[in-house]
């Protein structure tokens, strides 16, 4: 296990900064997740930890040692890849044993490194098999194996659970996590799936174009988002943003638009009058947007037309018109009755609200 | 940052880079730049090959090449006709067995196979072939169509017959070729939009001119761009069926260029002859590339 | 009435076109068989009469500048695929493999240098054969034959190197590979297939080439398609001898459609 450590590092293709001025300590058996759309440079940033690119500017380090110059196969690393990767011409056994070998283990410690990974991962079967002969949990169960022999400095995961159908993907993604606890390293993870990032990082790290937004354990990156962009990127379904003017009488403040009015707190108020904007961008996650009347005094209260119901059995979803904006509801009840077209009454908490300068689209705070 | 970089300005990426062509980079030097080089040289020198003296003639052979009535003549527009008629046709005649044969039936296994044969075997033996089938006398094809009451065609005395006869053993030669290539992009294509174009009542012309050939465009294009490049410089099929003649009025490019060298022992002016094919190859080569990109990009 | 008489109609056209298929491209290839069993006497007119004979191939196989162009054909063709392979698989996946300005140039090369008709390299190379004292030799021919190969086998491999994944050989760099070692354990494992459908290829070009072989080669290294083209334009008449020695000529190309046809296919479409 061993600490990794980003320094302004930078990537450019050509002119084009693909990746700027990443800053990020990762400490020794800390499992991170780099999270965001695709072409936010995730990927890149985790290329170039592994050293398959070259980094423009800046520093890497791995343990003590800076790794800028070092090939991958001097990084101690291993690397698990989106579409696994495996050797196709050798056995499940060879595939394992085929970087252990590349270090010139003896033949019986490698017996033994193998035997423990394909005991923990359930691969005893297939050892002899061709990768061709496998499904892909499989495969990808051995490429993680390829990793676990190895006993590396740092694993490095490339989108390795997007290849997978949905349900085989939670079962890995339960995989993954109890594997952690059996073989604690140092991780990094990409993955431009929220749910993935949300429950495998100790902490996660979002991306777009090629700027860190935020890092934070996943709770501080869910309740406490650094921008809109993040808001916007966590949280399904999508946090709703409303566009609010702010109206102050007699020391209570409010936010106001069409159909819509909350009172803010306190607090919130005086962070407000310090920010001095008087439009700013109204946050609300759609599992606070709750139906009927407030039930403690911090709640408002407003009214929207339902334009859509989504049934998922476990709860209900509306999709509301609210003054011309739609406002998305969550955690609702499955068993209310609500009809298309039905005015309905809902309430939000103004503790629960998060506030967006217009412009910047920082949080404020 | 320095310390990736050595003495020879290379970084470890780029040197891995170097070592691996570099092998391919010598021999292609050594055995074709350099030629070039020296047939470059050559062209602006008198040098018969019974008596070499290479004095430096400046752009003399050029403009005997330009001023010959046989290159203007004959050598030009027989390339160019070869290259465009064989090109197209073949195209058309491959897009068409392609379509045919892109459809399970009995026997379809041996089709392939054989259609396979014009590209395996050697192009001076299907020249041969043709040569012999197409006999005056005793080709059986002559005495074919002397039973269906044709007019005889003494096929190699005449320019133009001889000239359809290099043509159409060209063009034997590549159907197949666009046939395979083009089968092989016909079944690689999603099967979707066919689905949709039969749900929507396209007949099937419809499908193929509308669905199919877009579709197919950016293989077609790679397609005809290669074999534009390889009919230009046809060789083996010219010099055996007709070796130029009659009268040198079947002469292309490379016929020309090697008769002048040849049988004529100029190498200088062969070499300006050469010079000038490559040169317009070059031109034509770099604007379809260019033409393809675009048309690439497009799609 | 009027669809199922469609159908038939359609399915006549159908089989009418499969049988011209067959007719076109089966047609010259059995007529010089035919010629090539047949006694000098019987070439003409040749689907008259019932003599057949192997005489022709047993008198062209007594003829040793036969014998000796398709062994030096054999030799050349083998050696040729095996270098030409091993110089244009490296230039192939650099070009599949990398960017930047070192694949860039080289790729423009290569696409520059297939462009150049062949006859204008190969006059100047008379030239240089015969400075050098390789002409009509082994190394003359050999050299430019793999030079030949260089700018579109280069091309064809970087197609094949395309069609592969990458990820394999970053899995292999950080297994402990140096970027040969990734190339060669990983990489050209992986690409054998297509290796073995381009070596195909390759091999039946050498084979068959004509430009090179008549310009190189002369009387002390013969090569069979310079043999076979002497034959046409200087003796022209003997058609039954002319048909044998095709027939043997055309043998490898035979053997491959027939047992390497999927080799032969995978080649053509990269």
């Amino acid at each position: 296990m061993a600490e990794v450590i980003l320094q302004d590092v930078v990537k450019k293709y050509g002119t084009f900064k693909v990746v700027h001025e990443v800053n990020l300590n990762i400490a020794a058996g800390e499992f991170v997740v780099l999270v965001g759309p695709s072409g936010c440079g995730k990927s890149t940033t985790l290329r170039m930890i592994a050293g398959l690119e070259n980094i423009s500017a800046g520093t890497i380090r791995i343990g003590d040692k800076v790794v800028n110059d070092l090939p991958p196969k001097d990084r101690d690393i291993a690397m698990v890849f989106q579409n696994y990767a495996l050797y196709q011409h050798m056995t499940v056994f060879d595939n394992l044993a085929f970087g252990l070998r590349n270090r010139k283990v003896p033949e019986t410690e490698i017996r033994s490194e193998v035997t423990r990974a394909t005991q923990m991962l359930g691969l005893e079967p297939l050892l002899a098999r061709k990768p061709f002969q496998l499904s892909g949990g499989q495969q990808q169960r051995v490429a993680l194996g390829r990793c676990i022999v190895r006993r590396p400095q740092v694993f490095l995961f490339d989108e390795p659970l997007s290849n997978l159908d949905a349900k085989l993907r939670a079962q890995m993604r339960i995989e993954i996590k109890a594997l952690r606890e059996r073989v604690p390293t140092t991780s990094v993870y990409v993955t431009h799936d929220q749910v993935e990032a949300m429950t495998l990082g100790d902490r996660v790290v979002v991306m777009k174009d090629g700027w860190i937004q935020q890092i934070g354990t996943p709770l501080q990156i869910y309740n406490r988002p650094a921008n809109r962009f993040v808001a916007s990127f966590i949280g399904a379904p999508a946090m709703n943003f409303i566009g609010v003017e702010l109206v102050e009488e007699l020391g209570v403040m409010s936010a106001h638009a069409k159909d819509f009015k909350v009172e803010l707190s306190l607090d919130q108020a005086a962070v407000l009058r310090k920010h001095g904007a008087k439009t700013v961008t109204l946050g609300i996650r759609p599992e606070h947007v709750r139906l009927g009347t407030p039930t403690n005094n911090t709640g408002s209260s407003f009214t929207g037309v339902v334009n859509v119901t989504e049934q998922l059995g476990s709860e209900l979803v509306i999709a509301l018109n609210v003054g011309g904006s739609t406002i998305m509801a969550s955690r609702i009840s499955p068993e209310t009755e609500v009809s298309p077209h039905a005015r309905v009454q809902m309430w939000v908490d103004g503790k629960e609200l998060q506030l967006f300068d217009d412009k910047t689209e920082i949080a404020i705070r | 940052m320095t310390a990736r970089f050595t003495k020879f300005g290379f970084d470890e990426k780029e040197r891995f880079m170097l070592f691996l062509i570099a092998p391919a980079a010598i021999v292609l030097a050594c055995f074709e730049i350099i030629p070039i080089l020296i047939g470059m040289n050559a062209s602006f020198r008198e040098w018969s090959l019974v008596n070499p003296q290479r004095t430096w003639v400046g752009p003399k052979q050029y403009i005997a090449v330009f001023t010959d009535p046989v290159f203007l003549k004959m050598v030009l527009p027989n390339t160019f006709v070869l290259t465009i008629v064989s090109v197209g046709v073949s195209l058309a005649l491959g897009l068409a067995l392609a379509s045919l044969l892109n459809r399970p039936f009995f026997g379809r296994a041996v089709v392939r196979t054989i259609i396979l044969l014009p590209l395996t075997i050697a192009p001076v033996i299907t020249a041969t072939m043709m040569r012999w089938s197409f006999n005056d006398q005793f080709g059986v094809i002559t005495i074919f169509l002397s039973y269906l009451g044709l007019p005889d065609v003494a096929w190699l005395s005449d320019r133009w017959p001889s000239f359809a006869l290099i043509i159409i053993t060209d063009i034997w030669i590549w159907t197949p070729w666009f046939t395979i290539i083009l089968l092989a992009a016909m079944q690689g294509l999603p099967p979707e939009p066919f689905e949709a174009a039969r749900i929507d009542a396209a007949t099937p012309w419809c499908i193929f001119r509308r669905v199919t050939l877009p579709m197919l465009r950016p293989v077609i294009i790679v397609c005809v761009l290669i074999r534009a490049i390889d009919a230009f410089r046809t060789f083996d099929q010219v010099w055996i069926l007709t070796g130029g003649g009659p009268a040198r009025s079947t002469e292309v490019f490379s016929v020309y260029a090697y008769v002048l060298a040849f049988v004529d022992l100029d190498i200088g002016r062969a070499a300006a002859a050469a010079g000038i094919g490559a040169l317009i190859m070059l031109f034509v080569g770099v604007g379809l590339y260019r033409l393809v990109n675009r048309s690439m990009e497009v799609s | 009435m009027i669809s199922f008489a469609l159908h038939t109609l359609r399915r006549s056209i159908f089989a009418i076109s499969i049988a011209a298929i067959f007719v076109v491209f089966v047609g010259p290839i059995a007529i010089l068989g035919v010629t090539s069993i047949r006694p000098a006497s019987g070439v003409f007119y040749i689907w008259r009469g019932t003599n057949f004979t192997l005489n022709n191939f047993v008198e062209v196989l007594h003829q040793s500048q036969v014998v000796q162009a398709m062994w030096n054909s054999f030799v050349l063709s083998t050696l040729a695929t095996i270098l030409s392979l091993s110089i244009t698989i490296g230039s192939g996946y650099m070009l599949s493999r990398f960017g930047g300005w070192i694949q860039r140039s080289w790729f423009a090369t290569i696409y520059i240098f297939r462009t150049v008709p062949y006859i204008s390299w190969v006059l100047p190379l008379y030239l240089v054969n015969t400075r050098l004292g390789i002409y009509d030799t082994y190394v003359g021919l050999l050299l430019p034959h793999i030079a030949v190969h260089v700018c579109f086998f280069s091309w064809l491999m970087k197609g094949f190197f395309d069609g592969i994944n990458p990820s394999m050989e970053y899995a292999a760099l950080i297994d402990g590979c140096t970027r040969w070692g990734a190339f060669c354990r990983v990489a050209l494992p992986a690409a054998m297939p297509g290796i073995a459908a381009l070596a195909i290829l390759c091999w039946l070009s050498t084979w068959n080439e004509f430009l090179f072989a008549l310009i190189l080669s002369g009387k002390r290294t013969p090569l069979i398609t310079s043999t076979m083209a002497q034959f046409v334009t200087e003796t022209g008449t003997e058609w039954n001898l002319m048909s044998a020695t095709a027939v043997l000529a055309m043998m490898p190309a035979l053997l491959v459609t027939i047992f390497g046809q999927k080799y032969v296919i995978r080649g053509l479409r990269m």
